[in-house]
């Protein structure tokens, strides 16, 4: 079992319910505990029965802003639970006119960052049974034993390098702000990879890109995946070919890589959500790390009003190709 | 396509396709032919409205089907023919060349060039110096589509 954060949760639940009850919101997106202790899935509620579900842990990974575009079909008004990648999400929908801002209710959570189960697992070198948590320290419980990690070493491979863990957007903040990071390893696996030779780099990627099922999981958890048709089942004309191949999958993850380019919030969810471990966040954070060396230091989602860098430009622009 | 990949008698000769804008780069490549300029045949040129009109998957296709390197050619910056399709493509096409790169291209592979409409003499030269590039490079096999790959 996990233990929630009972003192927090108790402020959340307080918070919502009173805004469910009165009638400012029709549904709470929110967490619930899933089929495994170690999974917080999205919880729908709509009423104070529902209510009670709600959970939060250190297992609430799971990007809520993204379900907004569905569920505003149904529902007048939303109150969602944010933390810092979720609100950065939420701005990237609101500037991509996906949701309405008036008709949705953000509460904001700063976030502690999430746990990885599979990192907790390995780490436990056991099946676990339970994880108790105390002032940045996890203790891990299994058959094996005991076993006594930091908490730092142990989150989601999106939480490592988180930079803004409390909400830039809300309309409530729920509780004390953590304030803003440093990420001083953000880029390490880019450079990594960037100064290896072209063909080793193909190789690693053919490699890691083979993997690919074409679930298009990532492209479902994906705050900027908002189209409502996307290049992958478009079918006049058809860019994404069936057939599994390199080929394809190159295709299929350069240009949801691309289209996430100077857009991307760099929440991971795409690496979370993958079923096979593809390491999607390098190329996503190649597209960022360029565009900021190239067009001035832009963080995706921080402000809604700022303009992406791509859909603008200044006349002395440098360009990675020669101009002469 | 498939015409277009061609082998002649020594084995391999490399396809370059170059996405050239209306206004500025085809004219230059139009400009080169009524000046009697040769350059190589391997450059297989395709128009487009603008450099900006230029989707980026357009490239990846291009790959695909048996192109060995892509040029994109457009306007200078501050000609464009709708003011602002060349400064926008400066930015995409930067970071996409990059992201191509990091993919594992080599950085030959895929280039940017402005050459205006009177420039027949670049445009013969930049076609000429892409070419001798990829024939250094030699066949481009990576991201190739596996069921184009008997097609010769």
């Amino acid at each position: 079992m996990a233990e929630r954060y009972l003192e927090e949760l108790t402020k959340i639940h307080d918070a919502v319910k009173q805004d469910l009850l009165g009638g400012r919101i029709n549904l709470l997106l929110g967490w619930e505990k899933g089929h495994y202790w170690w999974q917080s899935r999205p919880l729908f509620a709509e009423n104070e029965q529902d209510l009670e579900r709600l959970t939060w842990d250190s297992f609430c990974a799971v990007n809520l802003s993204r379900y907004l575009l569905e569920e505003l079909k149904d529902y007048q008004k939303i109150g969602v639970l944010v933390k810092g990648c979720d609100s950065r999400s939420f701005n990237r929908l609101l500037q991509d006119n996906m949701v309405a801002r008036q008709r949705v209710v953000l509460y904001g959570l700063p976030c502690p960052g999430m746990l990885d189960y599979e990192l907790l697992t390995a780490t436990a070198e056991a099946e676990l049974e339970s994880i108790a948590e105390q002032n940045g320290i996890v203790v891990l419980r299994s058959a094996a034993g005991e076993k006594t990690v930091e908490r730092e070493q142990l989150l989601l491979y999106k939480c490592r390098d988180c930079r803004y863990p409390d909400p830039v957007v809300y309309d409530q903040l729920l509780l004390a702000p953590r304030g803003e990071k440093e990420a001083p390893e953000r880029y390490k696996s880019v450079t990594k990879l960037e100064e290896m030779p072209a063909d080793e780099r193909y190789t690693h990627w053919e490699k890691e890109l083979s993997r690919c099922l074409r679930c298009y999981a990532c492209r479902q958890a994906c705050p900027y995946c908002s189209c409502r048709e996307c290049f992958v089942e478009q079918d006049k004309p058809r860019w994404q070919g069936r057939a599994y191949q390199e080929s394809e999958n190159f295709l299929f993850h350069l240009v949801r890589a691309y289209h996430g380019a100077g857009r991307c919030i760099d929440c991971g969810e795409c690496q979370r959500a993958c079923p096979v471990n593809i390491p999607l966040q390098e190329l996503n954070r190649k597209l960022i790390k360029d565009i900021n060396e190239l067009y001035g230091q832009f963080e995706a989602g921080l402000n809604a009003d700022l303009e992406p860098p791509l859909l603008t430009y200044k006349p002395d622009d440098p360009a990675a190709f020669s101009e002469k | 396509m498939s015409t277009a990949l061609n082998n002649n008698a020594d084995g391999w000769d490399p396809l370059i396709v170059a996405f050239c804008c209306n206004w500025c780069s085809y004219a230059g490549g139009d400009l080169a032919g009524t000046s009697r300029m040769s350059y190589p045949a391997n450059v297989k040129v395709i128009r487009v409205p603008c450099s900006g009109r230029l989707n980026p998957m357009f490239v990846l296709r291009a790959f695909q089907r048996g192109a060995d390197g892509v040029l994109v050619a457009g306007c200078h910056p501050g000609d464009c023919h709708y003011s602002t399709g060349n400064y926008h493509s400066r930015r995409r096409l930067s970071s996409f060349k990059r992201l191509v790169e990091f993919a594992g291209f080599e950085p030959e592979r895929f280039e940017v060039r402005w050459i205006s409409s009177s420039e027949g003499d670049k445009f013969a030269e930049e076609m000429e110096a892409i070419t001798g590039k990829i024939k250094a490079l030699g066949p481009n096999r990576k991201m190739r589509d596996a069921r184009w790959q008997n097609v010769t």
